[in-house]
């Protein structure tokens, strides 16, 4: 089913004097979709967001925007000398909202940070920081949330916290772009990932790029020996790999095919004690598509820059 | 107006905070303040010897004799009249010297505790940024030099003769205080904001706003060698050229702020 884009931008370029920070970026966000933007340092990140949040112009290209933005940049970028509220209410006011005191305390709430909103910014730590910042980021209620590195250097406990706000901006239908390095984040949150360095390499839901790089594989793991049940699902399925009291297995596609495999192998007396399917890492996939393939795609070979191409053209997950 | 507003509460908030940004204005007024006490009241004082009887200050006393506001005082007041309406040029330097500091740091600043960008990612305007960056810094500059003042009336009330400090609210000195002085700290804060927001160090900001003290210090050499005798018509035609100069200024600063730039390269 198409979905109405909250945001588009189409065919992005920034040139900085002769190079190219991002070159010919195109992508879309869906209202309620958690969309990632994976690169290395230097790849562009900053500079699309930048970009996309109206704060620098593209050399060439468009951006559309359907609603408001709120951007969280990569430092919280808190006045230290004033207080959470005080900081709170001057972009309450510079947003012009009707009632700036209500947003504030509705923010401080949101956030759990109300107990702190006399102290000065300087004396808060770098999670509370963030979750201040995030306040100030979502205080005009926007439609569309770009958040640069929201997790960088937060302990796992407020990197979770803010893992579990994201989610909660998707449940409000709001269309959320993260720039991160953190895979382990992405692989919990994004409906979509795109790869950038400078160009898009890559652009689809985190299984299509694993299922592409990588293939499905489910593993079966069995009470006994697993050799002997191999030929039990050939020939239907061609590529299935013994270890030990394990069967791994590629399959197109992993919810349609595990169930005729655990009924197979049943049938022909195996216990079987787990099936899983056996994803890589998006680590791997993420590691794939930069790595000296990918690296040619730049020049325009490599045939993975078709998946920024069908990415394009996916209905929303 | 509201986002200005909102913006210039947060610069006088930060000021709040740290009011050791100040000290440089405390100390300018403090001397723009006692230098003329020391000449025209505490040097006669002790040594005895009264200004009228100074060949120094004959002349001055043969020019100021004839101004309205001294004609009424006898020539010991008139003189001591002289020097604290020549003095006032002095307490005009001192919103100047205050407000510079923070000017300088105002685009500078912002960019080194990473708060630029943020902001830049709100509504606000580059006017209404810069219009409150400028007013963060002199609006504390005018209620200090407003402070000055009035101890300055003060002290002349108590320690001047009787009389002279009638001539500190005639046009002219009110006109130096209120409207020269706040025009060319505006002058001088503009011309601080523009450079902050072309260099990445907040030093070479302050360096080429203080420039603003050259002017000023040619008309107190001026008048302190008779040379020039700032009246009233004379104040109106400098802060006429002033308030021109500053909206010239302002055009120049938003010109100047190029939000990508800044954004972008600076590190």
């Amino acid at each position: 089913m198409p979905f109405q884009p909250a945001l588009v931008a189409s065919h992005l370029t920034r040139r900085f004097d002769t190079r190219v920070a991002v070159d010919d970026v195109s992508l879309e966000l869906a209202p309620g979709e958690i969309f990632a933007l994976l690169g290395p340092n230097g790849a562009g990140k900053t500079t699309t967001l930048r970009m996309l949040a109206g704060l620098i112009r593209p050399s060439s290209g468009t951006v559309h925007v359907e609603g408001r933005i709120g951007f969280l940049t990569e430092a919280p970028g808190l006045w230290d000398r004033l207080t959470v509220e005080r900081n709170l209410m001057v972009y309450a006011r510079l947003h012009g909202l009707d009632d700036p005191a209500r947003a504030v305390d509705e923010a401080l709430d949101l956030f759990d940070i109300g107990s702190r909103k006399r102290d000065r910014a300087a004396q808060l730590s770098k999670g509370l920081k963030q979750r201040v910042a995030l306040a100030r980021t979502l205080l005009h209620r926007p439609d569309i949330v770009l958040l640069d590195e929201p997790t960088s250097g937060l302990d796992p406990e407020s990197a979770r916290d803010v893992r579990e706000l994201i989610l909660r901006l998707r449940s409000e239908r709001r269309a959320v772009l993260i720039s991160t390095h953190n895979l382990d984040e992405v692989q919990r949150v994004a409906d979509r990932v795109a790869v950038l360095r400078a160009r898009l390499i890559a652009l689809d839901t985190p299984a299509a790029l694993r299922a592409r790089l990588f293939g499905s594989r489910v593993r079966v793991r069995l009470a006994r020996a697993a050799a002997p049940f191999a030929d039990v699902l050939k020939p239907a399925l061609t590529d299935v790999q013994v270890e030990d009291r394990t069967l791994s297995i590629a399959v197109s596609d992993v919810e349609t095919a595990a169930p005729g495999i655990v009924r197979a192998l049943v049938q022909a007396g195996a216990d079987v004690v787990s099936v899983v399917a056996d994803e890589a890492p998006l680590e791997e996939v993420y590691l794939r598509l930069l790595g000296p393939a990918s690296r040619s795609a730049r020049s325009g070979q490599d045939p993975s820059t078709r998946f920024a191409r069908s990415g394009q053209d996916q209905e929303k997950p | 107006m509201n986002r200005i507003a909102a913006l210039l509460g947060k610069e006088l908030a930060d000021l709040r905070s740290n009011p050791a940004v100040f000290v440089p204005a405390i100390i300018t007024g403090a001397i723009s303040i006692v230098m003329p006490f020391v000449i025209a009241v505490a040097v006669p004082y002790f040594s005895g010897e009264r200004l009228a009887d100074s060949s120094d200050f004959r002349i001055a006393l043969e020019i100021y004799r004839d101004q309205p506001a001294t004609r009424s005082l006898d020539p010991e007041g008139a003189i001591q009249a002289m020097i604290f309406q020549q003095f006032l040029i002095l307490l005009v330097l001192t919103p100047v010297a205050g407000a510079m500091s923070v000017a300088a740091y105002a685009v500078v600043g912002e960019k080194q505790a990473r708060t630029l960008e943020p902001l830049l990612s709100t509504p606000i305007t580059t006017f209404e940024l810069l219009a409150a960056k400028v007013l963060g810094a002199l609006v504390p500059g005018i209620v200090l030099v407003t402070v000055c003042f009035a101890l300055y009336v003060g002290g002349v009330t108590l320690f001047a003769h009787p009389g002279v400090y009638r001539t500190l609210f005639y046009p002219r000195a009110l006109l130096t205080i209120f409207l020269l002085g706040p025009l060319a700290s505006l002058a001088a804060l503009q011309m601080a904001v523009c450079v902050s927001s072309r260099v990445n160090d907040a030093r070479s900001a302050q360096q080429i706003g203080a420039l603003i003290i050259l002017p000023i210090s040619v008309l107190l050499i001026a008048e302190f060698t008779n040379n020039l005798q700032l009246t009233s018509r004379l104040v109106l035609l400098i802060s006429s050229g002033l308030a021109a100069l500053n909206i010239a200024l302002m055009a120049v600063g938003i010109r100047l702020f190029d939000r990508e730039s800044i954004l972008t390269r600076w590190k």
